[in-house]
């Protein structure tokens, strides 16, 4: 091959390379070579951590600034599993220190292998003579960090337990879902804690410091502050919540109490409650299991996820459906012989009232008038104004979890039980019995609208954000959804009979002396014990300001065990007002 | 055309290629371990290698005439695609140097411009006969100050350094006299500190801590301190394979990317790195040699071009790992975790074996 008139340029080219290259080799025998040993002590001495600082979450008020939950310095045990050369011995040692089981540890420390470099919190919350052990003790101890990080304190203790909920540690599969969260975060699991937990959830911080073999933080490289959740104001009112749970004291059930023109929710208690406290540095294993066991469901949020047969509170309904439809009016007459009767089936009530108008039946929750009701407006209209009320679905209410209960029809029952509508289904459903479920936050609501003649409301327990600094960011305005078309006429009627009701009738023990209190008593029978016992009602009767809901599980009468609750939060509730004249709002 | 293999194939060129290619495999493992996105990492580089073998089939397929033919083209579509970036561009890292094309992910047109550079270059040189005067370089300048431009405001220093270097060797070879381009080096010097107004902010930041990297150790310089340290820490013979303890504890950020050299370094010592640094000697040499033995001084520009863009990829990325260089965003080619740069590279070496296959006859 002839030399090219560019080879003798390309070998120049050539040259140029090698000499580059000699140079990168140069550099690197100097690096490696010679510097090789320095390097390598600077790389072992290399311990730089980042830690990620947990932000505080936002303070939780009641409607009147009153502090329910907020936040105490505590300490967290956690291991980096990446400094953990022998996992089985490090589990032998802290077991007995941090009083957890061996296995767990090993468990926890296996799931944060996938994540080397991020702590694995294994107790939350530790005594001080925990974490003094643990200082004690670092250097048998290697991987094991000590970091502050603050906790849940709920001053009132088990008080809006369920309506404010608890923290815990992010699974597997929240972790999925949720971008931004990452392993070992605790975040809202119930409540609002669960609802809002992107507003009370800060920003958290990072540290990076330098430790030497020991683990010991020798200074600080740098940092960025966490930065707090946002607070939030509920609408909960802390003094008549106190005085619900305090009339709920010993028995399993729940209160609501909202003002119906907006859905403000002022108490929101289910009983037997828990103490959200033992949530705070991540629940044991033992207080969970203790929890979860017990059959009488401490978690459960009666108020709105429990769902029960509404007994002659749903008279509202099929009093409502009646009157609408033209099928019943103040003054139609009833023949309350204390039985009924279907084909070869007779129906019995609980006594003989004479010859009633709608409203004296109302009063005396006469089940011959309802029945008789019931069966001219026939199932379809019952179901029609029990949805138009808001039974049948979830009120929308800002907690965590809710029921949807249960509106029977024909179709449903075709569709479930696989049979056909009797006529005897009706007449149980227009009592409120047979398959209709509801859950005591749906009636609040229900009884709500027929107080404001219609006014559907979603009930809401959150009532402004409030920057860390206190400043308000933000504040729910009241949301409707679809107004029930009630006839006024109906309405007015309607209100007379539960005025009666609290006024004389089944519900006297409800009963505040200067205050016009409506309402309605169920006593309802269900296939697991005595009755439920019911009182749903509202005050002032002519200007609604407040509704209040009483459920008691197997509380026998609810003209006894439950109207005397409500009683109480009446009392407290317009206490003020009572002491002056006249009626107005809480 | 007919290929007799053990001819027309250039087995050194190909058998380098496959090498980086494997040491790149297992020094991305490495580099990725215990990452959520390890076997992520691992399936889109093996659709990557097969793109880019794609790639080199193709481009060493098509003559490297015909190609240039096509100049004007490639050319104005270059310059198009470079525009783009701008209206289709995502940003990352904050430069806006990516297209996404969906399941194929990021897509950096800079990379592949640069090959086509080359090409349009090259035929653009060889429509002249001779540069006889300073002012004869101006429209070869022009040629690769327009896509320059538009990919340094992208930002991307890296690339626009390649690029210059590129222009350099081939002016060179197309017959530049050596005082005219020593005299556009020394102008190019004295325009430096003006340009550094047109800096970003981050590239004022990696400079500064080239020139005293202890100022801010963890800022700008605390990439460049700990590139050093893991490098030196792995001393003649490394640390082994998976047991690089500053690999392992994250301290060097994009170390899959433009800091793989790091783990190389850490992990298998001076005697790995003369190795990799061996592997692309003889890569380049054999490009330069293709170039030199090409059949026309086409051929020979367009080697040139490819060889270039190749060694300062090189001597850039270890030198700037090194603390020889400042902190440039370039790719190690073959070896960085990246689909465009390795997909650009392998069709470079396809164009490579095409020219060699075509030095003679036809």
């Amino acid at each position: 091959m002839i030399a090219s008139s560019w080879s003798v340029r390309i070998a120049h080219l050539t040259v140029v390379l090698l000499a580059l290259f000699a140079l990168l080799e140069g550099r690197l025998w100097l690096l490696q070579a010679i510097q090789g040993p320095h390097y390598l002590r600077l790389s072992e001495q290399n311990r730089l951590r980042d830690y990620v600082v947990p932000a505080p979450r936002g303070v939780v008020y009641d409607r009147r600034g009153q502090p329910l939950v907020t936040n105490r310095a505590a300490f967290t045990i956690s291991v980096l599993p990446m400094e953990v050369r022998e996992p089985e011995r490090l589990a032998d040692r802290l077991a007995p220190v941090l009083g957890l089981d061996r296995t767990e540890i090993l468990t926890r420390l296996a799931a944060g292998r996938r994540r080397p470099f991020e702590p694995v919190a294994l107790l939350r919350d530790a005594s001080k003579a925990i974490v003094m052990t643990v200082e004690e003790h670092r250097l048998d101890l290697p991987g094991v960090i000590v970091q502050a990080e603050p906790v849940r304190d709920h001053l009132q203790g088990e008080l809006a337990a369920h309506a404010i909920g608890y923290l815990g540690e992010i699974t597997e599969d929240e972790l999925r879902v949720r971008p931004g969260y990452r392993a070992g975060y605790l975040i809202g699991k119930a409540g609002i804690e669960r609802v809002y937990d992107s507003v009370l959830r800060g920003t958290n911080g990072r540290l990076r410091v330098e430790v030497d073999a020991t683990g010991r933080p020798v200074r600080v490289l740098g940092r960025e502050l966490a930065r707090p959740g946002q607070s939030l104001v509920l609408n909960i009112d802390a003094g008549l919540q106190a005085v619900a749970e305090e009339g709920l004291r010993g028995r399993t059930g729940a209160v609501v109490a909202m003002d119906p023109r907006n859905g403000e929710i002022l108490v929101l208690a289910s009983t037997p409650a828990f103490d959200p406290n033992v949530f705070s540095g991540g629940v044991s294993p033992l207080n969970w299991k203790r929890l979860t066991s017990d059959r009488r469901l401490p978690l459960l949020n009666r108020a709105a996820e429990g769902t029960y047969e509404p007994g002659s509170v749903f008279k509202i309904v099929t009093g409502m459906a009646a009157l609408g439809e033209g099928v019943a009016r103040r003054d139609s007459l009833f023949n309350c012989t204390g039985a009924y009767r279907l084909g070869g089936w007779v129906f019995r009530d609980l006594a003989a009232y004479g010859t009633v108008n709608f409203i004296r039946g109302t009063q005396v929750s006469c089940n011959v008038m309802f029945w008789t009701l019931g069966r001219a407006l026939g199932e379809g209209p019952l179901e029609r104004y029990a949805r138009m009320l808001g039974l049948g679905r979830p009120t929308g209410a800002d907690v965590a979890a809710e029921a949807a209960g249960l509106i029977p029809s024909a179709a449903w029952k075709a569709r479930t039980v696989k049979e056909p509508w009797y006529p005897g289904d009706t007449l149980n459903m227009s009592i409120g019995q047979g398959w209709v479920l509801v859950t005591p936050l749906q009636v609040a609501r229900m009884v709500g609208a027929v107080a404001t003649g219609g006014t559907m409301v979603r009930p809401r327990l959150a009532r402004r954000i409030l920057s860390p600094e206190g400043i308000e960011v933000s504040a729910w305005a009241p949301e409707f959804v679809d107004p029930a078309p009630l006839p006024e006429e109906a309405v007015r009627t309607m209100q007379e009979g539960l005025r009666a009701v609290v006024d004389g009738g089944t519900g006297r023990a409800a009963a505040v002396p200067g205050l016009a209190i409506a309402g309605k008593t169920g006593s309802s029978e269900n296939p697991r014990g005595i009755p439920h016992a019911w009182f749903a009602g509202y005050a002032p009767a002519d200007r609604p300001s407040l509704v209040v809901v009483v459920f008691i599980e197997h509380g026998w009468r609810g003209g006894v065990r439950a109207a005397p609750i409500a009683r109480a939060i009446f009392a407290a509730a317009f206490q003020s007002l009572l002491s002056q004249t006249g009626g107005g709002r809480p | 055309m007919k290929v007799r293999w053990a001819r027309d194939v250039d087995w050194l060129l190909v058998g380098a290629t496959a090498l980086l290619v494997l040491y790149g495999v297992v020094v991305l493992v490495s580099s990725t371990r215990g990452a959520t996105e390890a076997a992520t990492f691992l399936r889109a580089r093996s659709m990557h290698l097969v793109i880019g073998g794609v790639a080199l089939l193709v481009a060493g397929t098509i003559d490297y005439r015909r190609l240039a033919g096509w100049a004007q083209v490639l050319y104005v579509g270059t310059l198009l695609l470079l525009a783009s970036v701008f209206v289709l561009g995502e940003t990352r890292l904050g430069a806006q140097r990516w297209i996404v094309l969906g399941p194929l992910g990021g897509f950096q047109p800079s990379e592949l411009a640069k090959l086509a550079i080359i090409v349009t270059l090259a035929r653009h040189l060889d429509s002249v006969k001779t540069l006889p005067r300073l002012g004869s370089l101006l429209p070869f300048g022009a040629h690769v100050a327009f896509p320059m431009l538009l990919i340094v405001r992208q930002p991307d220093m890296g690339t626009a350094l390649v690029l210059f270097g590129i222009l350099a060797a081939m002016l060179y070879v197309a017959g530049a006299r050596p005082r005219d381009l020593a005299g556009v080096a020394a102008a190019g010097a004295v325009a430096l500190p003006f340009l550094w107004q047109f800096l970003h902010d981050y590239q004022r930041r990696r400079l500064a801590a080239f020139l005293d990297p202890a100022a801010d150790p963890l800022g700008a310089g605390y990439a460049l301190i700990q590139a050093k340290i893991a490098v030196g820490s792995g001393q003649l013979f490394g640390k082994g394979l998976f047991a690089g303890t500053q690999n392992l504890l994250r301290f060097i950020p994009e170390q899959h990317t433009d800091f793989i050299f790091t783990v190389v370094g850490e992990e298998f010592g001076l005697l790995g790195a003369t190795v990799l640094l061996g592997l692309y000697l003889v890569w380049i040499w054999r490009a330069l040699a293709i170039a030199a033995g090409a059949r026309d001084r086409l051929g020979a520009l367009i080697a040139t071009g490819i060889a270039t863009m190749v060694a300062v990829h090189v001597v850039v990325n270890i030198g700037m790992t090194i603390g020889l260089m400042p902190v440039t965003g370039i790719p190690l080619p073959l070896l960085s975790y990246g689909g465009s740069s390795l997909l650009t590279t392998l069709a470079g070496t396809g164009m490579l074996l095409g020219i060699w296959g075509r030095r003679t006859g036809h």
